[in-house]
C-alpha cells in the first residue's frame, strides 16, 4: 500500500498510472476496440479456473455418471451377447451411451447455467459489458470449458469402461463422435435456455435439475423407456436424451442410427437455441 | 470537445408494483465535464447518481436526452467509447474465484494498451493480497480491485461510482491521491459520491443531484455562496456594550447573545464583496478599539454540508 499521501507533485510516482499525453492525438475520436485472441485466451482461462476450483461441481458430471456406469457394468446379465452386433453387449449398446449422454447433460443442463445465472446475478456480465470485451466472450469461453468438462468426463468413462468393465469401441467411431458433438450442441442449448429463463442462481440450479431428471427419466435414464406408456416413451425418444441414447446405442452396434434421434436432438438445438438467445438477459 | 456530456436526460423505471406509477430516476438532467477536469455528482442514495453512471457507460438507454463520451454516443459507439471509458460499477461483482492478480490480468487483456497489472495492484494497495481470491477479500479491498480494473486499460475518462465507500481513512486518502495523479495526467474524471470532504477536495466542479433533478451546479465555493449562507464568528466577552458595538458594524448581520456568549452573523456578501472574509478581522478590530476583552473568539465559514442541506431541504448524512 501507498504509505501516505504524497505532499508535492514531485514526490508522486505517477510511471504507473494513465498517460494521456502518449496518445497520438489527445483529442482525437478514439478508435474502436475490439479484444485480441489473447483476450479471448485469457477469459478461457478465467473460466477454466473459475470451474476447476468449483471442486463440488466437478465431482457430479465425472464421478456420477462413473459410478452408474460401474454399478450397472457389474451387473452378471449385462455380460451377454446381444446378437448381430458383432459381440456387443447391453453394456455396450446401452448403459455406455447413457453413461456419456448423463456426462454431456449434467454439463450443459446443470453446471453451465448455474454459472451463467450467478454471472448475471452478481453483475459479472454488467461489469464485462463496459469493457472491449463482450459478455458473448463469457458465453464462448464457458462453452468451451464446458465442452472441456466433457471430453474429459467422456475419457474417463471409456477408460473405465475398457480397461475394467471390458466393453467393446462402437462399431462406427466416426458416427459414434458425430452423434457426441450434436448430443453437445442440444445440451447446450437446453442449458442456455435454462440460464435465460432462471431469475436467480439457486434457480437455475433448480431448473437445471428439474430438467436434467425429466428428460433423463422420459430418456431411460432410470430404466428401460418401454416400462413408460407408449405417448411418453415415443417423446423420451425425440427429447435430447433418449435421442442420445439411442443414437450413440446405434453408432455402437454399427446399425443405421435412427432418424428420429437425429431429428430430435437438431430440433431440440434449434428450438432451445433460439428460444435462449431471444429471452437471454445480460442482467 | 467536451469529455462527458449529458443533456436533459430523463430515466424511468417499471413500477414495483404492477399497476404503480413509473418510477423517476431521472429528469431533466445535464451536466458536462471539459478534458482533464474533475467533476463530482453528490446526492444522497436514490437521488439517481448510479442511473446517471449507468447512462454515461452505455449500460442503460436514456427515455430521453443524449449522452456523450468524447464525443461519441457509448451505445451506438460502443466499441469506440469502451477502449477509452474505464467505469467502476456500484454492485458489480466480478469472478469470485480468481485472485486479485488474475483479475486485474484479464481485464487487461481486453484492452489493447494499458497498465502494468503489478504495479497498478501495488498502487490500489493491494500488494499484500495479491494472490487471494476476490471472494475473500474485504469490503475495501474488493472496492479496490474494481478501482483498478476501471484503470487498468488507461482510459482517457474514468467514471468512479463510490470510489471510497467501504475504504478506511489512510485507504481513502490513497484513493484520492490516485485521482490526483488521474488529473495530473490529463484524465478526465466523474466522481460520484456522498462523501463532502471527498468532492471538496478533488472536484473542480460538481453536480448535486436530488430525487433524479439537478438543484445545484458550480464549484464547491459557488455552491456555498449559492445558498446564501453567511460566516458567523462565536465569541465570550463579560462587556455588555459589546453587542451593540458589533451590531453597528457594517459587515454584521445580526448579533445573538446568550449570556456572555455572543454569535455574530455576518452580512449575506456576494462573492466578490471585499468585506467578505473579514468578518473576523472587523469584529476583532472593532472591539480592540473599544477595548473589550473577548475569549474563545472563532470563525466558522459554511460548509459544503451547510449547503447541500440548505439547497436539498435536508442533510446528506440521513441518507
Amino acid at each position: 500500500m501507498t504509505a501516505a499521501r504524497p505532499t508535492t507533485p514531485a514526490d508522486r510516482t505517477r510511471d504507473d498510472l494513465p498517460r494521456v499525453l502518449e496518445l497520438p492525438e489527445p483529442g482525437a475520436p478514439p478508435h474502436a476496440v475490439r479484444p485480441g485472441a489473447g483476450a479471448w485466451w485469457a477469459l478461457t482461462v478465467a473460466e477454466a479456473r473459475m470451474v476447476g476450483r468449483d471442486t463440488a461441481g466437478l465431482v457430479v458430471p465425472l464421478g456420477m455418471p462413473v459410478l452408474v456406469l460401474v454399478m450397472n457394468g457389474l451387473h452378471p446379465g449385462l455380460a451377454e451377447v446381444i446378437p448381430g452386433t458383432d459381440g456387443r453387449t447391453a453394456l455396450d449398446l446401452y448403459v455406455l451411451p447413457l453413461t456419456l449422454t448423463m456426462v454431456v447433460a449434467l454439463v450443459g443442463v446443470i453446471n453451465m447455467p448455474s454459472f451463467l445465472a450467478y454471472y448475471r446475478r452478481t453483475g459479472v456480465l454488467k461489469r464485462l459489458g463496459v469493457t472491449p470485451a463482450s459478455p458473448a466472450m463469457v458465453l464462448c469461453a464457458q462453452a468451451f470449458v464446458g465442452a472441456a468438462q466433457i471430453l474429459a468426463g467422456v475419457a474417463l468413462a471409456l477408460v473405465v469402461a475398457f480397461a475394467w468393465l471390458g466393453a467393446t469401441p462402437p462399431a462406427d467411431p466416426w458416427v459414434a463422435t458425430g452423434v457426441l458433438a450434436l448430443t453437445v450442441t442440444a445440451m447446450f442449448a437446453v442449458g442456455m435456455l435454462v440460464a435465460a429463463v432462471a431469475p436467480t442462481p439457486g434457480s437455475a440450479v433448480a431448473i437445471g435439475l428439474v430438467a436434467f431428471f425429466a428428460i433423463g427419466a422420459l430418456g431411460g435414464m432410470f430404466g428401460s423407456r418401454e416400462n413408460l406408456p407408449d405417448a411418453l416413451a415415443t417423446l423420451g425418444g425425440w427429447l435430447p436424451f433418449g435421442a442420445a441414447v439411442d443414437a450413440l446405442g446405434a453408432a455402437w452396434a454399427g446399425v443405421a442410427v435412427p432418424g428420429s434421434a437425429v431429428v430430435g436432438l437438431a430440433v431440440s438445438t434449434a428450438v432451445a437455441g433460439g428460444a435462449a438467445a431471444a429471452w437471454f438477459r445480460w442482467e | 470537445m467536451t469529455a462527458l456530456v449529458a443533456q436533459h436526460l430523463r430515466k424511468t423505471y417499471r413500477p414495483r408494483r404492477r399497476g404503480g406509477a413509473p418510477v423517476v430516476a431521472l429528469d431533466d438532467v445535464s451536466l458536462s465535464v471539459g478534458p482533464g477536469e474533475v467533476a463530482g455528482v453528490l446526492g444522497r442514495n436514490g437521488a439517481g447518481k448510479s442511473t446517471t453512471v449507468e447512462l454515461l457507460a452505455g449500460t442503460r438507454a436514456p427515455d430521453a436526452g443524449r449522452v456523450r463520451v468524447l464525443g461519441l454516443d457509448p451505445r451506438a459507439d460502443r466499441g469506440r467509447v469502451r477502449g477509452v471509458l474505464g467505469v467502476q460499477l456500484q454492485g458489480a461483482s466480478l469472478h469470485g474465484a480468481l485472485t486479485v492478480r488474475e483479475l486485474v490480468r484479464l481485464y487487461r487483456s481486453f484492452y489493447p494498451r494499458g497498465l502494468a497489472p503489478d504495479r497498478l495492484i501495488e498502487r490500489v494497495g493491494l500488494g499484500p493480497s495479491r494472490d487471494v481470491r476476490f471472494e475473500k477479500l474485504s469490503g475495501g479491498q474488493q472496492q479496490r480491485v474494481s478501482v483498478a480494473l476501471a484503470l487498468v486499460g488507461a482510459p482517457r475518462a474514468v467514471v468512479l461510482d463510490e470510489l471510497t465507500t467501504g475504504l478506511d481513512p489512510q485507504a481513502r486518502r490513497s484513493m484520492w491521491s490516485l485521482v490526483e495523479d488521474l488529473r495530473a495526467d490529463g484524465v478526465t474524471v466523474l466522481l460520484v459520491s456522498h462523501l463532502m470532504e471527498e468532492v471538496e477536495r478533488l472536484c473542480d466542479h460538481l453536480t448535486i443531484l436530488d430525487a433524479g433533478r439537478v438543484v445545484a451546479r458550480g464549484t464547491a465555493a459557488e455552491l456555498v455562496d449559492r445558498a446564501g449562507l453567511r460566516p458567523t464568528v462565536t465569541l465570550r466577552t463579560d462587556d455588555l456594550g459589546a453587542a451593540d458595538l458589533l451590531h453597528r458594524l457594517p459587515v454584521v448581520e445580526h448579533v445573538d447573545a446568550a449570556g456572555p456568549r455572543l454569535t455574530v452573523t455576518g452580512t449575506a456578501a456576494g462573492p466578490d464583496d471585499p468585506r467578505r472574509g473579514d468578518l473576523l478581522h472587523e469584529v476583532g478590530a472593532a472591539l480592540a478599539a473599544a477595548g473589550v476583552v473577548a475569549t474563545e473568539t472563532q470563525l466558522r465559514r459554511p460548509t459544503l454540508d451547510d449547503a447541500f442541506l440548505a439547497l436539498t431541504g435536508s442533510p446528506l448524512e440521513d441518507s
